[in-house]
């Protein structure tokens, strides 16, 4: 039971998955949803890693799934690596590109970094686009193998929600560290975190690299997934859907991003299609940044919080201690 | 040589509307601390309306409707301002849900055809290289905007409460000064600029429904590139990436060219500090 | 406390997706997976219109009486909503063909989904790779438009016919424009027309001159535009009068499209544009049977779009007729459509395809327009 309480989110996230996995993988439309849905919580995951605990505002997410991906389909289908081991490729790499870059980033305030992020990822597209010979170019990488035993669209998404569930663990890890807590008083103080004698770009450069990881670990799930990675699968559009979900489910929170990318993508399902779907979208975003400014989950806890009695507020654990602050 | 200087000129014509659009984000910034992503959607909303009503009544009706696509921005952050935001990034996503809800709007009404206008076919020669008249009149109207808000925000009093308006919002309302009103009218002078870049590349290369996030990237590019306070460092922001791509066109191939604009950016951001700190000050 | 509040919202939140589907019977049902947004809806909404006009002619009845139900959905012109899109249609409204996706990217997505899943895909996209035969999805996949082979050789044939020998290529960067590039380069020289220089801008360039200058300098006797997308096509033609390319231009079917046409001034006429059919400006006996179609649906024609959708459609309920009495699935749906050659249809040319031909659809159907007062007059 301590367990559970030292790390609840995972429970959480295990718990659900329990729950709804056997129900949804009953027909192909949800398991596909299940599937997709994983893929792209681990994208917001990782754009919250990044912006919600290290305060990079990072418009490159898709930019580094799509290096995960091609990695992963490059490896497996041009050098015939078997299928788990293009795991390792597809997250270095995003990893090592992310922390080359991101001696850059930590020096600059958010608008700043979310147009180097834009720019980085679109340098990474255009790189991957051009290098036609081993990246198929335009037309992209079709046939990339299946990942070994997993070969049915259900048996992706117990993976993609197993893999959630992994970087959530990772990511309540993160926080209730020690390292964790230093990346949450570098966020709202420099001095005071130098002070205390850590290097604030070092920090910040291997938060970066990590949430650059976890998406390159989406892109890898993602190419094996769909079999077929472009330049067009993974792009700009979706760094900033992952920077969407991020905010709009609290990117402060471990499980905000989770909860954005299951109602994002719900409302881009249930929205009426075609011309004037944008219409809605753009209309229920700014509907809910009006009403939920710190995300959904941050409307949830202020809910609660009106509603608790003060008693509570000694018995914080380390993971609302980091949902606690407002961003600079 | 003339090649060079040929690249150069078309470059320094082009990077024109790019500082028509940089100068409002400049402004908004220095007003609200924040950059509207919807730029781009008031320039297509005003080329949509200029391209299919003839006349002078076309572009005034034009330029109304992109004032008015920035007034509903306005009330936006009114609200949000109301419901104890402050955050400018908050801000900024509303923005970009404006600006996709108006793309998907002119996509609805107009369909996926483009907006295109033929200006007077004049053409001068500048030192042999053959300059539409058009091009000319693009740097001519940016200057004069950029030249025009450079002397209000500095020179004139409605500019210093522009500014402090953005410093300390709460000293400057305690010194009577209309906070929200300068920064509503700030983003609907925004609307105006935008709707003008829309009618001036309406009358250049034309433009269509997709058109609105690169033309604001490309604004916003132009805008922090030498330091988003100031509205005359956009003219030469605008111009600069206008000739980087204009040289990166000529001389290299599709990959390098496509490349040359963001690796500007990073080049500079990275390097220089006076864009990095002119943007919200910094870490604390 | 806290924790179950939260437990709730994610628990309800995910058990949303598993909405199980239903089965129903009656008339044949076909899905439509068409870009309908994205920079690929110009193509898309013209083709859904278009279908969605014969549909409402026809009374959702075939020729041989057969009663049919088209469910629409959009691919949003991306790669992953139409996998996601081809899945729904497949198992929720459990359709025995599709008509789409739209783009040659969403065809290689979803093979595998049809194949999975047994339905056949009828896409309206020139894109080589869809029909592959080293695709493993190969069986499932079938063309409705000429291939961008085809239309690459037909106007560069017109190019060297006009005793051009050295061409210059504007393109777009997208898979559309680069394919256009590596064929006009592959085919080119075998036809005697040398490629002297290639300039190429993304979608949403505000300025062109620099490409029209480099072409200009290159010394090209002739310009090839491989472009889809009108804005930048007629963006080019302006650039280039301004610097003075004033060479002959030729540009690929991308751009037989009304909004090109309408924005290209006077001084353009004569600029040749190769087409697929040519619907709104000089249409056979019948794609004017198609076009007063759309004229009572209250749509005009735009391009070729209507007509590469309505060829999807026609191949589909071809294949459905050819199958009188019997039972229809997927399967012999996929395995009908291999046999189906001269269908009933509305475009020009002949269609054939064949175990070892999904293409079907070649040269014939193209033509060479020329711009004449905002006009595409057939050449030939």
């Amino acid at each position: 039971m301590s367990l559970v309480r030292a790390r609840p989110n995972t429970f959480l996230v295990i718990l659900c998955m329990l729950i709804a996995l056997p129900i949804a993988t009953r027909n192909p439309v949800s398991t596909d949803s299940a599937a997709l849905l994983g893929i792209y919580s681990l994208l917001a995951l990782s754009v919250g890693l990044s912006y919600g605990q290290a305060g990079v505002l990072t418009m490159s997410q898709g930019a580094f799934a799509s290096l995960g991906g091609y990695a992963a389909a490059i490896a497996t289908t041009k050098f015939g690596v078997p299928p788990f081991l293009d795991l390792l490729p597809a997250v270095a790499l995003p990893a090592l590109v992310a922390y080359a870059v991101a001696r850059l980033v930590t020096r600059l305030p958010p608008l700043a970094t979310a147009l180097l992020t834009l720019s980085i990822g679109s340098v990474i597209a255009i790189a991957i686009r051009s290098a036609e010979g081993i990246t198929g170019g335009y037309m992209g990488l079709a046939g990339i193998p299946g990942l070994g035993p997993i070969r049915t669209p259900p048996a992706y998404a117990w993976l993609a929600w197993a893999m959630v569930a992994f970087t959530v663990l990772l990511y309540e890890n993160l926080v209730c560290s020690a390292y964790g807590r230093a990346l949450n008083v570098l966020r709202h103080d420099h001095a005071r975190a130098t002070a205390d004698g850590v290097d604030p770009p070092s920090l910040i450069s291997a938060a970066f690299a990590i949430s650059a990881a976890i998406a390159g670990a989406a892109g890898w799930l993602y190419a094996h997934y769909i079999s077929f990675i472009s330049p067009e699968s993974l792009d700009t559009h979706l760094s900033i859907t992952a920077l969407l979900m991020a905010v709009i489910g609290g990117a402060e929170f471990v499980l905000g991003p989770i909860l954005g990318a299951l109602v994002l993508d719900s409302l881009t399902r249930l929205l009426p299609a075609a011309e004037l779907q944008g219409f809605y979208y753009g209309a229920v975003l700014i509907a809910i940044l009006l009403l939920a400014r710190r995300g959904l989950l941050g409307l949830v806890q202020a809910a609660f919080a009106r509603l608790r009695t003060t008693g509570d507020a000694a018995t914080e654990t380390a993971v609302t201690l980091s949902a606690e602050g407002s961003r600079p | 040589m003339l090649t060079f200087a040929e690249y150069l000129l078309r470059g320094t014509l082009a990077g024109a509307v790019y500082a028509l659009l940089a100068a409002p984000m400049s402004m908004l910034f220095a007003t609200v601390r924040t950059i509207d992503f919807a730029i781009g959607g008031y320039a297509l909303a005003a080329a949509a309306v200029a391209a299919s009503i003839d006349g002078p009544q076309g572009l005034v009706l034009a330029l109304a409707t992109a004032a008015a696509c920035a007034g509903l921005m306005a009330l936006i952050f009114v609200a949000l301002k109301r419901f104890g935001c402050d955050d400018g990034i908050v801000y900024a996503l509303a923005s970009f849900g404006l600006a996709t809800a108006i793309a998907s709007v002119v996509l609805w009404s107009w369909g996926a055809k483009s907006f295109v206008r033929d200006s007077n076919a004049v053409f001068w020669s500048i030192g042999g290289i053959r300059v539409a008249q058009q091009g000319l009149f693009n740097l001519g109207v940016a200057t004069a905007v950029v030249v025009a808000l450079h002397l209000v925000l500095q020179h004139t009093s409605l500019g210093r409460m522009m500014r402090a308006s953005a410093v300390n919002a709460v000293g400057a309302s305690l010194a009577a000064v209309p906070v929200q009103a300068i920064q509503t009218g700030v983003y609907i002078v925004g609307g105006l600029l935008g709707g003008l870049a829309g009618l001036l590349v309406l009358y250049s290369a034309g433009l269509d429904f997709s058109a609105p996030l690169g033309l604001t990237l490309s604004g916003f590019g132009a805008a922090i590139l030498f330091g988003i306070g100031s509205p005359v460092r956009c003219l030469f922001g605008g111009i600069a990436m206008g000739i980087a791509q204009a040289m990166a066109s000529g001389y290299f191939s599709e990959a390098v060219s496509a490349m040359t604009p963001f690796l500007f950016i990073m080049v500079v951001l990275s390097v220089g500090r006076s864009g990095a700190e002119a943007l919200a000050g910094g870490r604390p | 406390m806290r924790g179950w509040t939260r437990d709730f919202f994610v628990a309800l939140a995910a058990i949303s997706l598993a909405t199980p589907a239903l089965a129903e019977d009656g008339p044949v049902r076909i899905g439509a997976v068409l870009s309908l947004s994205g920079p690929a809806a110009v193509f898309g909404i013209p083709e859904r219109d278009a279908i969605q006009a014969v549909v409402a002619h026809f009374d959702s009845t075939t020729k041989a009486g057969r009663k049919f139900e088209i469910s629409y959905y959009d691919d949003k012109s991306n790669p992953t909503d139409a996998v996601r899109a081809v899945t729904q249609v497949a198992s929720a409204d459990k359709v025995v063909a599709i008509i789409g996706p739209s783009t040659g990217s969403g065809i290689l997505a979803a093979g595998p989904v049809a194949q999975r899943l047994t339905i056949p895909l009828i896409g309206p996209a020139g894109t080589l790779a869809i029909t592959d035969p080293k695709n493993e999805f190969y069986p499932w996949i079938f063309r409705a438009a000429p291939s961008d082979a085809s239309d690459v050789g037909a106007i560069l044939q017109d190019i060297a016919k006009n005793k051009v020998t050295k061409l210059g290529i504007f393109y777009q960067e997208d898979a559309y424009g680069k394919t256009g590039v590596d064929l006009a380069r592959e085919v080119g020289p075998k036809l005697g027309v040398e490629i002297v220089e290639t300039a190429s801008s993304p979608y949403t360039a505000t300025d062109l001159t620099a490409q029209a200058t480099k072409l200009r300098n290159a010394g090209a006797q002739a310009v090839f535009l491989q472009v889809s997308i009108a804005a930048l096509g007629s963006s080019f033609v302006k650039a280039a009068r301004q610097v003075g390319l004033d060479v002959p231009t030729y540009a690929n079917a991308g751009l037989a499209q009304r909004s090109f046409a309408e924005n290209v001034g006077p001084e353009l006429n004569g600029l040749r544009v190769l087409s697929i059919g040519n619907l709104p400006y000089d249409p056979t006996p019948g794609e004017a049977e198609l076009a007063k179609m759309l004229e009572a649906a209250g749509k005009k024609p735009q391009g070729w779009g209507e007509l590469t959708g309505v060829n999807a459609l026609m191949a589909a309920l071809g294949a459905i007729d050819a199958q009188k009495g019997k039972e229809i699935t997927g399967q012999s749906m996929r395995d009908t459509l291999e046999t189906l050659c001269d269908f009933e249809k509305y475009s020009r040319g002949k269609v054939c395809y064949s175990a070892k031909d999904h293409d079907g659809w070649h040269e014939d159907s193209l033509v060479v327009t020329e711009v004449h007062d905002k006009q595409l007059r057939t050449i030939k």
